[in-house]
């Protein structure tokens, strides 16, 4: 008897979605057993995690506030990443645009914001956030464009310069840092959001900001973008096919630059929304959005819908479980990343499954001469 | 039957997800002869030996070695039953010699390499009549000689089965030559060989006995004198398929391109093509023939202009079209389709849909930011019916289709912009006979309709018999161009080894170059 592992010719997509929710539900499995380990109930854990313990909460419409400020900078930074994925061009280093975009939107607003009107402000925030990351991503493909140098480790190395960069901001009391606090005798950061910040849209006592209409907005562009126009079936032959793509004349290196340009540029958006919302800078301002970014963008295939609908749940677990921590003081909030961690892997593991599919040889006809 | 099999193998049956890629196949190995297995690509012939060699288990079946049972279930196992590989695509280490190479894979060679190896190893070829340099390192090594260290690393470690997956794929005639003389003196010293291949003169040169697969399915095996080609083309094919290609006569016009003194270097900087001149007229099919890597793929992305030139001029219809880009070519009509090796890297986009691969160079002529898809839709459609490919839907990735459709859809999409130049390397590479000659044939239509064509290609006799001329490149240098109707396979051979130089045979009148130069006149001029 032996095992064989054989190629699957296709699958519904109904099965294939059912595959994946298993993948799914066998993480939050997991992850009960865990709890149960410490104690928790996990079905009480859980509801108050996915409801984000907004039922029976009089500020309910807060939550809602709140979830969405983790899916806005979350969701734009996946759209912006699965550009430069589909190009398979490996960037790896969201974090660190994400940080220069930040910090290039905090300075406009230090700088510009007692001046200008706030709509101008705001604008030129987010430019700056985009020019600078834009730079700062374009970088690292004209490296590889000129020399062949590898993205993902350039990408990967520059996460930690920008990382230190605003480490050395946050923690370096002078004349000339504007970023801190002056009145404080320890170095943090300044908040700015009585200069300047997004403006919410009052719907009932829930407040929508108006970054969350912007994210839907980019998400509709980026896939039209990706789906019908000629810049987009360009990324997606060199993609494919380099060496097609410079068959068919394309300009291939400038078509990397370009869409590097622009994924990294949406990702200095996200930091000005995020920036723009919370009105503070910090080291953690990222909330790992760079990372998890890519996780999102490959659960989804690359799909822009599908990011939006990963997002969404991936917020979910992040907020809520900050919302359950409440509850639950024994769960620390860093479970969500536990559970997060879980679902990638089985979710792989669950491609697997759709991919291939694992038979027992039998024995039948004439013996098996490998028996 | 008392007669002892040196490999007998009974109902293998593998399969790879639906497909069956072996169905209850049947094979007898005397010992002491030469077995070609025969068959189109893709009708299971390396599947099956690859289940010989360890590579693959059956999901049915017995294989016996010497009348024994046995279970091959790596190639270890396989080694040690004296059966022994040379695979299509070498595994050899490049960096080191040739005797490290065979050293590798010994087992009680002990801790020390030893510097007897290379006596060793040395008179270990000689026996065999096998020519070797032991100390020489594999990155040095002509492809004859890779493949020679193959076989004396199979013969190394004693097997009397030796199976050859397509060996003479990369030899020149002269080098098949050689290398069957080595296969007959290995069967009067007992060996068993397999051969696999499907050009069938070699079948019928070399072989004692014929087995046949077609697409999956045992068929037979016959005596090999008793048979001949166009009965063995029915058992590959299944029906009758007429063996000629066509060369129609058509009205040749004045040339349409032309190169003179053209040097151009490759990706090392090395000189691919050295000062070659030709030209291509209206109407007619020039064959490029040379040994694999002789230049032919800087020639033709020159052409298209993908790769800068050294020098020379390439002169279309009158105008020079060097330095300008591959849009600017390809406006002018000169169409290019290079079939790599893998078959999808140059000139297709694999996972995208047939659409989208046919907007691959026009996609940018439409007005706005969009793609016109309707257009490669329409495109699409229209390549799928005239060319006959077989596909579910015109959304289809070009991935899922197979070889022979695959190039009719480049094909298609390259003649679909009406182009008076084609350039076309390898458009049959890979494909089994029905597809070669439905590609044979809209070349030749093209032909007639006055479209000039440069045939890139690797097998001789199918040159000979469709082209009208044939140029030479050895080592990048033009060795001639000759009439092909009135060389001979051994000139060719000779030229393309760069033992025979016709380049110099009329010094007033350099062959290959133009004469006619002045684009006024539409004369014909008689060709020397």
């Amino acid at each position: 008897m032996s095992i064989h592992v054989v190629k699957r010719d296709s699958l519904s997509f109904g099965k294939k979605v059912l595959i994946y929710l298993g993948a799914v539900a066998a993480a939050l499995i997991l992850g009960g057993l865990l709890l149960l380990a410490m104690g928790v109930d996990p079905v009480a854990y859980y509801s108050r995690m996915f409801t984000m313990g907004m039922i029976g909460n009089k500020i309910a419409y807060k939550a809602a506030e709140n979830y969405l400020k983790i899916f806005v900078p979350l969701v734009v930074t996946s759209v912006a990443l699965s550009l430069a994925f589909k190009m398979r061009f490996w960037n790896i280093g969201g974090e660190g645009q994400f940080i220069l975009g930040a910090v290039a939107a905090a300075t406009v607003a230090f700088q510009l914001g007692p001046i200008l009107p706030q709509p101008v402000t705001l604008l030129l925030m987010c430019l700056a956030g985009m020019l600078c990351a834009g730079l700062y991503g374009v970088m690292v493909a004209a490296l590889k464009v000129k020399f062949g140098t590898s993205e993902t480790l350039l990408t990967l190395m520059l996460n930690y310069v920008a990382l230190y960069f605003i480490t050395f901001l946050g923690e370096t009391q002078a004349a000339w840092n504007f970023y801190l606090d002056e009145e404080s005798v320890r170095p943090i950061f300044a908040n700015f959001s009585k200069i300047v910040s997004f403006p919410s849209i009052p719907i009932g006592k829930f407040g929508l900001n108006v970054c969350v209409i912007f994210a839907v907005l980019i998400g509709i562009l980026i896939y039209v973008y990706l789906k019908y126009t000629k810049q987009g079936y360009e990324i997606a032959v060199v993609g494919d096919s380099p060496g097609t793509a410079h068959y068919a004349g394309m300009k291939v290196n400038r078509i990397i630059l370009r869409t590097v340009f622009l994924s990294a540029c949406l990702i200095g958006l996200a930091a000005a929304f995020k920036v723009g919302t919370v009105g503070i800078l910090s080291t953690t301002v990222t909330d790992d959005v760079g990372w998890t970014g890519i996780i999102v963008a490959w659960l989804a295939q690359l799909n822009t819908i599908a990011i939006f609908v990963i997002s969404a749940l991936i917020g979910v677990l992040q907020y809520g479980s900050t919302a359950a921590a409440a509850t639950f003081a024994q769960v620390d909030s860093s479970f969500a990343d536990m559970l997060q961690g879980a679902i990638l892997f089985l979710v792989l593991a669950a491609d697997f499954l759709i991919r291939f599919r694992v038979v027992f040889a039998k024995k039948g006809g004439l013996t098996n001469g490998n028996g | 039957m008392a007669e002892q099999f040196a490999i007998e193998m009974k109902g293998i049956t593998k399969t790879f997800g639906s497909v069956v890629a072996n169905n209850k196949v049947e094979l007898n190995l005397k010992k002491g002869e030469i077995l070609a297995l025969l068959g189109e690509n893709g009708s299971g012939k390396t599947t099956l030996m690859n289940m010989l060699s360890g590579i693959y288990q059956p999901d049915q079946g017995e294989i016996r070695v010497d009348g024994k049972p046995v279970t091959i279930a790596s190639p270890e196992d396989a080694k040690a039953l004296g059966i022994g590989m040379v695979h299509q695509h070498f595994k050899l280490v490049e960096v080191f010699s040739a005797a490290d190479n065979i050293w590798m894979g010994k087992e009680k060679a002990g801790f020390l390499l030893k510097k007897d190896r290379y006596a060793q190893i040395q008179a270990m070829a000689a026996k065999f009549g096998f020519e070797l340099d032991p100390s020489k390192k594999v990155y040095n090594m002509a492809v004859s000689e890779k493949q020679t260290l193959e076989i004396i690393k199979v013969l190394y470690y004693g097997a009397k089965v030796i199976i050859l997956d397509e060996p003479t794929a990369v030899l020149t005639v002269q080098e098949i030559e050689k290398l069957f003389q080595v296969l007959r003196k290995m069967r009067e010293d007992g060996h068993s060989i397999i051969i696999i291949t499907h050009k069938l003169n070699e079948v019928l040169e070399l072989s004692d006995r014929v087995a046949i697969l077609r697409k999956g399915e045992y068929i037979g095996t016959v005596e090999t004198k008793d048979t001949n080609e166009q009965e063995l083309t029915e058992f590959m094919v299944g029906r009758k398929v007429d063996l000629n290609i066509e060369r129609p006569v058509v009205e040749k016009t004045r040339p349409l391109l032309e190169i003179r003194d053209l040097t151009i270097r490759n990706d090392e900087g090395a000189v691919a093509i050295d000062h070659v001149n030709f030209y291509i007229r209206g109407g007619e099919i020039l064959g490029v023939a040379g040994i694999a890597g002789c230049g032919q793929k800087e020639l033709c992305e020159a052409i298209a202009g993908l790769r800068p030139i050294e020098g020379g001029q390439m002169i279309h219809k009158g105008d020079n079209i060097v330095g300008l880009s591959p849009k600017a070519i390809l406006d002018k009509g000169i169409a290019m389709s290079f079939i790599p090796e893998d078959r999808l890297g140059m000139g297709l986009a694999p996972s995208m849909s047939i659409t989208d691969n046919m907007l691959l160079k026009n996609y940018a002529d439409s007005k706005g930011i969009f793609v016109d898809r309707d257009l490669g839709r329409a495109d699409a459609q229209h390549v799928i019916e005239n060319l006959g490919v077989v596909t579910p839907s015109t959304e289809t990735p070009v991935r899922r289709l197979s070889g022979g459709n695959v190039q009719k859809v480049l094909l298609g999409r390259e003649i679909k912009a009406g182009p008076n130049v084609i350039v076309t390397a390898y458009p049959v590479r890979g494909l089994d006979i029905n597809s070669s000659y439905a590609i044979y044939h809209i070349l030749n239509e093209q032909k007639k309709s006055g479209v000039g064509i440069l045939f890139v290609g690797e097998d001789l006799d199918v040159m000979m018999a469709l082209c009208d001329k044939i140029m030479v490149l050895c080592h990048g240098r033009m060795m001639g161009v000759v009439h092909a109707h009135k060389v001979t396979k051994e000139e060719l051979g000779l030229m393309m080894t760069g033992s025979l130089d016709l380049s110099h045979r009329y010094e007033d009148k350099p062959a290959g170059f133009a004469k006619d130069t002045n684009f006024v006149q539409t004369d014909e001029e008689v060709e020397p």
